[in-house]
C-alpha cells in the first residue's frame, strides 16, 4: 500500500484498450462496473476524430434474472457482432474491480461475422490486479499476434514489420511514418505495422517480413519475441533516436535484409546532409554551450534511453539522472542507462522520481507531464517528450529517426538558449543561509516535488527579515 | 425494470432502452472537489484504476486546467492479493494530511474496489479522524448498490452527503443554534448581515441550501430572502472548514438545488431535517416553484408568479433566439430533466431526454411539469443515440464528453453538460445564462458556417 501524488501508468485493462482501439477490425469489450466508463472521453480528447472508439462496456453487476439489461457476457458479445458485422477479432478485458469480484475469463463461442467466419475471441488470461498498462499492452499484442499470425513465405523483396507505440502515445503516427520513410530510402518495404492502424490481415502476414523493427520496445517486445521463436524473424531493438541510433538501425536492417553496406551508408550520409540536423546543431554551437550542463531524463523505456544516448554522446550534455517508471523493465533499463549515466534509477512514485531528479541538480529536465512541476520549482527548462503527456497536437512531429533528431535539435536550442542562472546554486549549507535543526525537520515533511521551491522561498524570507539563519517560522511562512 | 410505457398522470413517454449509456466515471470529479473545497484533502483509495481515472480524466474535460500546482489530491494504491491490516489506510491518510498544511478536513474516496480488497473505509476514516482531530469522511464514488446505472455526478452527491454528516446537529433551541451559523459568501455575508438580522432571523425556520456549486447558493439566497425565507447557510463545495457548515437536524428545512442529490438528501432526512421536494431551481418556472415551495415549507408562503412573469418578459429577446430550436439531451449528469423542462418552456423543441437512471420519487415533480411531447429514455444506448441523433439532426445536442467529439465530427452542434454547469444554471440569473449559452452556440456556428473555406 502506497501513498502517491500521481501515477504514471493506468491499469492493465487500459493498456489492452489502447492496443485494441488503435487497430482496425478489432473490438474490445471491457467487463467493468457501470461507473468505470471513461475510454470514449479519453479517446475523443486524444484522437479528436469522429470515429467512435471500438470499445464497449459490458457491465458486471447484480441484476434481476429476467432483465434485458446488458451485462451477460455471451449475450453482449453476440449483440456486438450483430451490430458490427465487420468485426474480425474481439478482445475481452476485465477491469481491476471486475477481477477483484472474481469475474471469470470469457470463453464463449462468437457468432459469425459478415464474412461467415466467427471472429476470434482473445481473452487476456494473464490479467492481474496491479499490472501496469504498458506491460498489459505488450502481452495483449502478443496474444492477438499469436492468435492470427500464420506461417508464410518471406516476401520476395526485403520487407520488415514495424512495431511502434499504441494509441495515445504522443506523436505515435509520426514515428511510424518516419521509420517507414527511412526504410524506403534503403529500398526496404513495410510488410505490416502494429499495433497502430493494423488490420487482422496485417497480423496474419506478419511472418512474411525479413525482420521486425521495434521502434517502441515497451509494447512490442513479447510479440516480436514470439515471432522470433515461432517463425525465426530476427529483431532490431536499438532505440531509433538521434542520428547515431537511427544509423545503427539502418545498418542492422541492411545486414538482415542482405543489402550492400555501401548503399546503406550512402542513404545515411545523404540524410545527414539534408534532414538530420542534430549532429549539425552540435557542431555549430560552441563547446561552452553544452559544457557543464546537466540533463535529467525521466519517462518510458525507449524515449528515455534513446534521448539519454543522444544527449550524452551526440550533444555532449552530462546526463545526471535517468530514470523510468516501468518497474517490470528494471534490469534492462539499468543495464542500458548505466552506459551513459551514473544516475540510472527506476521509480514509479512521482515523489521518489522528483527527489532523484532534484538531487542531480539538473539544468534541463525531460520528462512526463508529472515532472513539469519539478522544472518549474527548480526554474529550469522542461521538455515533455516522454509519455504520458497531456498534449495531443493536431500536427504530430516525430522524435525518432533523422527528422526526429532535427526536432530534438530545435527543442534543445530553444531550451538552452535561455539565459542560464547567473551562478550555479551551490549546496545550501555552504554559501546559503544555515538552517536550524527544526527548520530542516520541517523541510523533510514537505513533499519532495515542492521542496526546492519552498527551500528557496524560506531562504528569501529569512534574508528579507534580516535573519542569519532559516528558522522553522520562516519555513512555515514560505509554505503558507 | 421499467417496461416501456406511460408515466402516470401525463402523456409523457418513458422508454427504457436497456443500453449502456455514455457516462463519464464519477471519479473525474475528485480533483475538482479537491480544488473547490478550500480546506480539504481528497484521498482516493483503491487500485491503480481509481488513481489513474481521478488523475487523468479532469485533463480531458473542456476548459480543464493541466495538473494544478499544490494539488490537494492524493492516492492510496493498494497492493493486489494482500489484505491490508486494519488501521493501515488510516495511517496513510494521516501521513497525507501531515504533508499538506492547513488541512481542515479529509475526504477518503473509497468504493467497491477498496471494499473488495478488504478495506473497511468507515473504520479507517473514524480512526484517522480521532487521531488527526479533523473530520475525515468516506465518499463512495460508485452509485448506490441498489441503482444499476451510474451518473457522472454520483461522487458529487456522495461528497455533499459527507458534508451534511459533518454539519452540527441542531439543538432543540433554534435560537441558540442559529447565530453561530455564518452565511455563505464567507467574509462579506458574515460581517455585513449577522448582527442586524440576527433577531429577526432567529424566529424563522432555518433553510439550508444543498448544492455543489458555491455560486449557485449565492445566486439563490437573495431570491429566497426576498421571499421572506431565512437562509441559514449552504452545504456546498465552497465551505472552508467543517465549522463553517450550517446546522442540520430537527427543525431545519433542506432545499436541494439539483435533482441528483438523492444520497445527500437522504442523509439530511436521517438527521430529522425536512427536505423540500419540488422542482429544481433551474429555469424561470423551476426557480419560481422552488422559492414558493421552500417558503411554504417554512410557513411563510409567498407567491412568485408576478416575479416569474417579469423575468420571462426580460428574457423575451433571448427566447426568440432559442424558439423552435430542436434540442437533444444525451443524458449523463441527472440535470437533463430540469434543463429540458426549462428549454421546452422557453420555446425550444426537446426531441429526447436521456437519463442513465430515473429516480421517480425524487424526480416526480420534474416529470409532471415536463411537456407531454417530450420522450424520456432511461438507460439510453450510446450507439442507438448516435443513430437517432444522425437521423433527427437536432439543432443542438447536450451530451457528456464521451459523445462530444464523435458528434461534432458528424456535423452536430454540441455542448457538454459540464459546460452548462460551469456557467451556473441555477436561479433566475442561471436561466438567462442557459439561454445565453445556447444563443452563443448558435451564433458562433452560424458565423463559422458563413466562412468561405
Amino acid at each position: 500500500m502506497r501513498l502517491l501524488r500521481g501515477v504514471y501508468e493506468g491499469p492493465g485493462s487500459h493498456g489492452v484498450l489502447r492496443m485494441a482501439a488503435g487497430m482496425r477490425g478489432v473490438r474490445a469489450v471491457l467487463r467493468a462496473l457501470p461507473a468505470e466508463g471513461y475510454f470514449h472521453s479519453l479517446h475523443g480528447a486524444w484522437a479528436r476524430s469522429g470515429e467512435p472508439a471500438p470499445v464497449h462496456i459490458s457491465p458486471v453487476w447484480e441484476k434481476p434474472k429476467s432483465s434485458r439489461e446488458p451485462g451477460d457476457a455471451a449475450r453482449d458479445f453476440s449483440e456486438l457482432i450483430r451490430r458490427h458485422p465487420e468485426t474480425e477479432a474481439v478482445l475481452v478485458v476485465r477491469s481491476e474491480t471486475a477481477l477483484l469480484s472474481g469475474e471469470p475469463i470469457s470463453a464463449t463461442a462468437l457468432p459469425d461475422n459478415e464474412t461467415g467466419r466467427a471472429p476470434r475471441l482473445v481473452a487476456c488470461e494473464w490479467e492481474a490486479v496491479g499490472m501496469g498498462e504498458t506491460e498489459a499492452a505488450d502481452l495483449a499484442l502478443e496474444d492477438i499476434v499469436r492468435a492470427h499470425a500464420r506461417p508464410a513465405e518471406k516476401s520476395p523483396s526485403p520487407t520488415v514489420n514495424l512495431f511502434g507505440p499504441p494509441l495515445f502515445d504522443p506523436n505515435a503516427a509520426a514515428e511510424y511514418d518516419e521509420a517507414k520513410r527511412l526504410l524506403s530510402l534503403l529500398g526496404v518495404g513495410v510488410n505490416a505495422r502494429a499495433p497502430l492502424g493494423a488490420t487482422i490481415s496485417d497480423l496474419r502476414r506478419l511472418p512474411r517480413a525479413w525482420a521486425n523493427v521495434l521502434i517502441y520496445r515497451e509494447t512490442g517486445d513479447a510479440a516480436t519475441l514470439f515471432l522470433q521463436d515461432e517463425f525465426g524473424t530476427p529483431r532490431v531493438t536499438t532505440p531509433m533516436i538521434g542520428a547515431a541510433g537511427t544509423g545503427a538501425i539502418l545498418r542492422s536492417v541492411g545486414d538482415l535484409c542482405g543489402l550492400d553496406a555501401q548503399t546503406v551508408r550512402r542513404a545515411a550520409w545523404n540524410e545527414l546532409g539534408t534532414t538530420a540536423k542534430l549532429p549539425w546543431y552540435a557542431r555549430l554551437q560552441t563547446p561552452e554551450t553544452f559544457r557543464g550542463i546537466r540533463a535529467a531524463i525521466f519517462g518510458d523505456f525507449t524515449r528515455t534511453l534513446g534521448l539519454g544516448y543522444a544527449l550524452s554522446r551526440e550533444v555532449g550534455l552530462e546526463v545526471g539522472a535517468c530514470g523510468t517508471y516501468l518497474t517490470h523493465l528494471e534490469r534492462d533499463f539499468l543495464f542500458h542507462a548505466s552506459t551513459f549515466t551514473d544516475g540510472a534509477f527506476v521509480a514509479d512514485d512521482p515523489e521518489e522520481a522528483a527527489s532523484r531528479i532534484e538531487d542531480s541538480r539538473p539544468d534541463l529536465l525531460i520528462g512526463t507531464h508529472l515532472e513539469g512541476e519539478i522544472a518549474d520549482n527548480l526554474g529550469i527548462p522542461f521538455l515533455p517528450l516522454c509519455p504520458p503527456v497531456l498534449d495531443h497536437p493536431f500536427v504530430q512531429r516525430p522524435i525518432m529517426g533523422y527528422r526526429g533528431s532535427s526536432v530534438l535539435a530545435d527543442l534543445l536550442e530553444d531550451a538552452l538558449r535561455r539565459p542560464r542562472r547567473e551562478q550555479r546554486e551551490a549546496e545550501p549549507s555552504s554559501t546559503e543561509l544555515p538552517w536550524t535543526k527544526e527548520a530542516l525537520e520541517g523541510l523533510e515533511e514537505i513533499p519532495a516535488f515542492l521542496r526546492g521551491r519552498t527551500r528557496r522561498l524560506a531562504e528569501e524570507r529569512a534574508r528579507a527579515a534580516g535573519s542569519r539563519e532559516v528558522t522553522r517560522e520562516a519555513l512555515e511562512e514560505a509554505r503558507a | 425494470m421499467d417496461k416501456p410505457g406511460r408515466a402516470s398522470g401525463g402523456l409523457l413517454t418513458i422508454l427504457n432502452e436497456s443500453g449502456v449509456p455514455d457516462v463519464l466515471s464519477p471519479l473525474h470529479a475528485a480533483r475538482e472537489l479537491s480544488t473547490l473545497l478550500p480546506g480539504a484533502l481528497v484521498i482516493v483509495a483503491g487500485t491503480r484504476t481509481e488513481a489513474y481515472l481521478a488523475q487523468t480524466l479532469p485533463a480531458v474535460l473542456p476548459g480543464a486546467p493541466t495538473t494544478p500546482r499544490d494539488s490537494r489530491l492524493r492516492f492510496i494504491v493498494l497492493d493486489a492479493g494482500e489484505t491490508p491490516e486494519q488501521g493501515q489506510v488510516a495511517s496513510r491518510v494521516i501521513e497525507a494530511c501531515a504533508g499538506v498544511p492547513k488541512t481542515r478536513m479529509a475526504l477518503l474516496v473509497a468504493g467497491r474496489s477498496a471494499e473488495l480488497m478488504g478495506v473497511d473505509a468507515d473504520f479507517e476514516a473514524r480512526l484517522a479522524a480521532r487521531r488527526l482531530e479533523i473530520p475525515v469522511k468516506v465518499v463512495d464514488p460508485d452509485p448506490a448498490p441498489d441503482s444499476h446505472a451510474c451518473l457522472s455526478t454520483d461522487l458529487e452527491d456522495h461528497a455533499l452527503a459527507a458534508l451534511v454528516e459533518m454539519c452540527r446537529e441542531t439543538t432543540s433551541d433554534l435560537v441558540a443554534a442559529n447565530p453561530a451559523s455564518p452565511k455563505r459568501g464567507g467574509l462579506l455575508g458574515g460581517f455585513l448581515g449577522r448582527n442586524r438580522d440576527e433577531d429577526r432571523e432567529a424566529k424563522r425556520t432555518p433553510v439550508v441550501l444543498l448544492g455543489a456549486s458555491p455560486d449557485s447558493a449565492e445566486d439563490l439566497s437573495p431570491e429566497l430572502e426576498r421571499a421572506g425565507v431565512a437562509v441559514s447557510g449552504s452545504v456546498s463545495f465552497g465551505v472552508p472548514a467543517a465549522e463553517d457548515l450550517p446546522a442540520i437536524g430537527e427543525g431545519t428545512v433542506v432545499a436541494p438545488l439539483d435533482p441528483h442529490l438523492a444520497t445527500a438528501c437522504r442523509t439530511a432526512e436521517k438527521r430529522g431535517a425536512k427536505v423540500v421536494r419540488t422542482l429544481a431551481p433551474i429555469g424561470v418556472d423551476g426557480t419560481a416553484r422552488f422559492i414558493q415551495d421552500v417558503s411554504a415549507a417554512v410557513g411563510t408562503p409567498a407567491s412568485e408568479i408576478a416575479h416569474a412573469r417579469e423575468v420571462w418578459a426580460g428574457l423575451d429577446s433571448l427566447r426568440n433566439r432559442v424558439r423552435g430550436k430542436r434540442v437533444f439531451f444525451a443524458g449523463d449528469t441527472g440535470l437533463e430533466l430540469p434543463l429540458a423542462r426549462f428549454l421546452a418552456d422557453a420555446g425550444a423543441v426537446v426531441l429526447e431526454v436521456g437519463t442513465p437512471r430515473l429516480d421517480r420519487r425524487a424526480l416526480a415533480p420534474e416529470l409532471h411539469s415536463l411537456g407531454s411531447d417530450v420522450d424520456v429514455v432511461v438507460s439510453p444506448d450510446r450507439e442507438g443515440q448516435i443513430r437517432r441523433i444522425d437521423a433527427a439532426r437536432p439543432d443542438v445536442v447536450v451530451c457528456g464528453p464521451g459523445l462530444y467529439v464523435p458528434l461534432v465530427a458528424r456535423g452536430h452542434l454540441c455542448r457538454t453538460t459540464l459546460e452548462l454547469r460551469q456557467v451556473g444554471v441555477h436561479g433566475y440569473a442561471g436561466a438567462r445564462r442557459i439561454l445565453e449559452l445556447l444563443a452563443r452556440t448558435f451564433e458562433r456556428a452560424e458565423s463559422l458556417d458563413a466562412l468561405d473555406l
